[in-house]
């Protein structure tokens, strides 16, 4: 397969547990410190685990620059907080009049929709005033950053729960390679909320302790919430205005296992199946991947069956491909897990380090793979690693990213 | 760059208010037989002097389509989806072996909004711990695209995407997209949405759903000078796309041609509302068209996601007449009059109004807006049309179009 446009990333913007830019959850990822602990700000009283990776409150850096701050979600602010960030860094210039958005999510304005609802029940106190229910669609976010910067061109949010983020930057691919679109901005945001904390509990798949990916003694994983936004263009439309790319966006494959609705595929045959597509979208061999940034939840079941996808795909090598999950620092953004796991891939190659887990616990006998622990590893800048997601329902994800070697371009 | 292939629908299947497929729908939009129900406020949820009424498809017999035993599992969106997705493939003809590397694309604007309600009630009044694990797989808002995946073993691309009322064509364009990249063969694209009495509320709060007439009764009388709001609906529609070239070589009889699709965004339109200035939106059409090697002089058919509310319909009547400019309009069909405003009921629709499929009176309908200048139809016979233009301009700034074909048998 061939493609007639080739994208690549210009700009990178994050906000999570570890703070409002991408440089907070770079170093954040590279300490090897789970910032998953109990929130500040969420209550937890009466689930039976109380840990999150919530995001701290907003510097003033920050809200200055957004005017409309006081009438925004929490998901909305993260999302237009990290596409502000993703578009300074890309230093286009701020009109983007022509530009499209793909946007992942999986609740929207759930928290403040939990609030009028509350309110309603007279479960809390005061008046259930309609507006807590205006950013309330899941589309609110990436509709609030449209908006922000005047975005004119297709605007679309896909809420295919944990993969939606990863689905998002693989619809924006194919629109940029379409030639609709010349510059996108991509990405997905979430914020923590009852419904799906309460959720996941009475699943009986969260951890009491922050979630430990592919170790023995997992137990499951730990929510989170924040935004990853990227800007994506065409190489073409990049050289034009002489930027210098941050990695390139090779490739995106997605499947589904049509198979439960909460369980993975216990072989990981969709999970594959995902990872090959985006390797053949990408019109590279599975030999030239260098590292994977992993779904790695936490729970027994997506562990193992991602593993096993991972020797399907990459045979013997399987076992020496360094694998890590930011999930262990950060906890699972859900809908925005996919679109910050691709931030940090590019944080990765940029810096030319594989992002490790915090060193806690054994790493699982069952699981033959090279688990990046406690310290990070050296990659070539010109890597090519693999995002992945897998949800709800069997929907799966993966992207193909590959480092960019500065100076080529311009 | 290789000619895009051209692509097809060839199955349909719906559930709406009026029943369980695509005849009692055809039936409904041809007589304009509006089928309403009263919305259960026995909850507490609604204002003194709310609406009362909604255009609501629970009662459809799912049973041919869905075995009781799957449908037990699932919320409304679900067992609908895949209901509407089981009638699609058998019109297709297609074996469920063809379907395994089907993409599923699948709109909706809330939802499960019951399995959802249903979840916070629990947690709120009974603590975190009653939460049932049941209701909190259903209560993603991807459930029934997994659903539908899961029923036909579906394994290619699966998406849902939420974007209001222009959710049914942004996935009409993303089904036809996972063909031409080649990344699927087949896709199921559809659109779902629940009304329950907690969404119905809430829409009543935002002012959005039709107010009584004298007579007590809410109309949603799209384009006219009265309209008040619309009616909430609810119910699924699920087509098959496939290329033209691969349902001729199995000798399926292809029903609707998609020639191109466009999507915009008006980013001076209010959350929850439209702009008061077309221009944006217009310009935008008018380029998607062009840049496709459509000429509105060609198009002969509007289906519109007219529905009774007020800035809404203003935004997309004054978007049509200015791409037709000083040409009077095509025949307009406004199908949300009878469905409610579902997305479903306006992706069945199209499809039917592109086969020909006759339309009654739009409902309500009986005082022309003077700014808008759109008189919808009114009910007379219509020769089969040669191009449809089919529109949905949503609230909060989203915009997605479609020219729909018939296809020669």
């Amino acid at each position: 397969m061939t493609h007639d446009s080739r994208v690549v990333i210009t700009g990178i913007g994050s906000v999570s547990a570890c703070g409002w830019t991408a440089s907070d959850l770079h170093r954040g990822l590279l300490s090897g410190v789970s910032a998953i602990t109990h929130p500040k700000n969420f209550d937890t009283s009466g689930q039976k685990t109380s840990v999150v990776g919530e995001v701290p409150p907003a510097p003033e850096t920050v809200t200055q620059k957004i005017p409309e701050w006081a009438s925004l979600s929490k998901s909305d602010r993260f999302a237009v907080a990290a596409a502000i960030e993703a578009v300074e860094q890309s230093r286009l210039s701020t009109d983007l009049w022509a530009a499209g958005l793909f946007f992942g999510g999986s609740t929207g304005g759930m928290f403040e929709c939990e609030e009028f609802f509350g309110r309603l029940l007279k479960t809390r106190s005061g008046h259930p005033g309609i507006r807590l229910q205006a950013s309330q669609q899941i589309n609110s976010p990436g509709d609030a950053v449209a908006r922000h910067f005047k975005l004119t061109g297709p605007v679309q949010t896909v809420s295919s729960a944990c993969a939606s983020g990863t689905l998002a930057l693989g619809m924006a691919l194919d629109e940029l390679r379409s030639g609709q679109c010349d510059v996108v901005l991509a990405g997905g945001s979430d914020s923590l909320c009852l419904l799906t904390f309460s959720g996941f509990n009475s699943l009986r798949s969260v951890d009491s302790r922050p979630c430990r990916p592919f170790r023995a003694d997992r137990q499951g994983l730990s929510v989170g919430e924040g935004a990853g936004v990227m800007v994506l263009e065409t190489l073409e439309h990049a050289r034009g205005r002489g930027a210098v790319p941050l990695a390139e966006l090779l490739g995106a494959g997605a499947s589904c296992d049509a198979n439960h609705m909460t369980a993975p595929h216990p072989d990981g045959m969709g999970a594959a199946a995902a990872i090959q597509s985006a390797i053949i979208d990408a019109c590279i061999s599975a030999d030239q991947v260098d590292f994977i940034n992993a779904h790695g939840t936490g729970t027994l079941q997506n562990d193992i069956s991602e593993c096993r996808a991972l020797h399907e795909v990459f045979g013997l090598r399987a076992a020496s491909l360094p694998v890590t999950s930011n999930k262990a620092t950060i906890g699972h953004l859900l809908g925005s897990a996919g679109a910050i796991e691709a931030v940090s891939t590019v944080l990765c190659l940029i810096h030319g380090v594989i992002h490790p887990m915090p060193d806690e616990g054994d790493v699982d006998g069952q699981m033959e793979l090279d688990i990046v622990l406690g310290a990070s590893r050296p990659i070539a800048p010109e890597s090519v690693a693999i995002s992945s997601s897998f949800a709800f329902g069997g929907a799966n994800a993966a992207l193909v990213i590959a480092g960019w070697k500065r100076g080529t371009v311009g | 760059m290789t000619p895009r292939p051209s692509v097809v629908v060839t199955g349909i299947g719906v559930v709406s208010a009026a029943g369980c497929g695509a005849a009692p729908f055809a039936e409904a939009l041809a007589s304009s037989d509006l089928v309403r129900s009263s919305v259960d406020r026995s909850a507490g949820y609604h204002r003194e002097n709310s609406s009362r009424t909604a255009v609501l498809s629970g009662g459809a017999d799912l049973s041919e389509w869905i075995s009781p035993s799957k449908a037990r599992r699932m919320g409304q969106p679900s067992k609908q989806a895949v209901a509407a997705a089981n009638m699609a493939v058998a019109q297709s003809g297609l074996e469920s072996n063809d379907l395994d590397r089907a993409a599923v694309v699948v709109a909706t604007s809330y939802g499960a909004a019951d399995v959802t309600e249903n979840i916070l009630r629990q947690a709120m009044l009974e603590g975190p711990d009653a939460v049932s694990p049941a209701l909190f797989t259903e209560s993603v808002a991807n459930a029934p695209a997994a659903q539908v995946a899961i029923a036909l073993k579906a394994r290619g691309p699966n998406l849902t995407i939420v974007q209001r009322q222009a959710g049914p064509l942004i996935a009409l364009a993303q089904g036809v997209s996972a063909i031409v990249s080649g990344k699927s063969s087949i896709a199921l694209v559809g659109a779902v949405d629940e009304v329950n009495p907690l969404l119905h509320s809430i829409l009543d709060r935002f002012r959005a759903l039709a107010r009584p007439d004298d007579d007590g009764i809410e109309t949603a009388r799209p384009f006219d000078h009265r309209r008040s709001g619309f009616l909430a609906g609810d119910g699924a529609a699920v087509i098959v796309l496939e290329t033209e070239d691969a349902a001729r070589g199995r000798g399926a009889r292809p029903l609707v041609r998609v020639r191109m699709t466009g999507r915009a965004f008006d980013p001076f339109a209010p959350r929850t509302g439209w702009s008061h200035d077309h221009d944006l939106l217009s310009e935008s059409l008018r380029k998607s068209l062009f840049t496709n090697g459509v000429d509105t002089i060609d198009i002969d058919r509007l289906v519109t996601g007219g529905c009774g509310i007020g800035p809404g319909d203003r935004i997309e009547a004054l978007v049509l007449r200015s791409l037709f400019g000083d040409a009077p309009l095509p025949p307009v069909l406004a199908p949300k009059g009878v469905t409610g405003e579902s997305g479903g009921g306006f992706l069945g629709a199209a499809v039917l109004a592109t086969t020909g499929s006759p339309f009654g009176p739009t409902p309500g309908f009986t005082h022309e807006d003077p700014e808008l200048g759109v008189i919808p139809h009114d009910g007379h016979s219509l020769p089969d049309p040669t191009a449809v233009l089919a529109t949905g301009f949503a609230a909060g700034g989203a915009a997605a179009w479609a020219v729909l074909e018939p296809v020669e048998p």
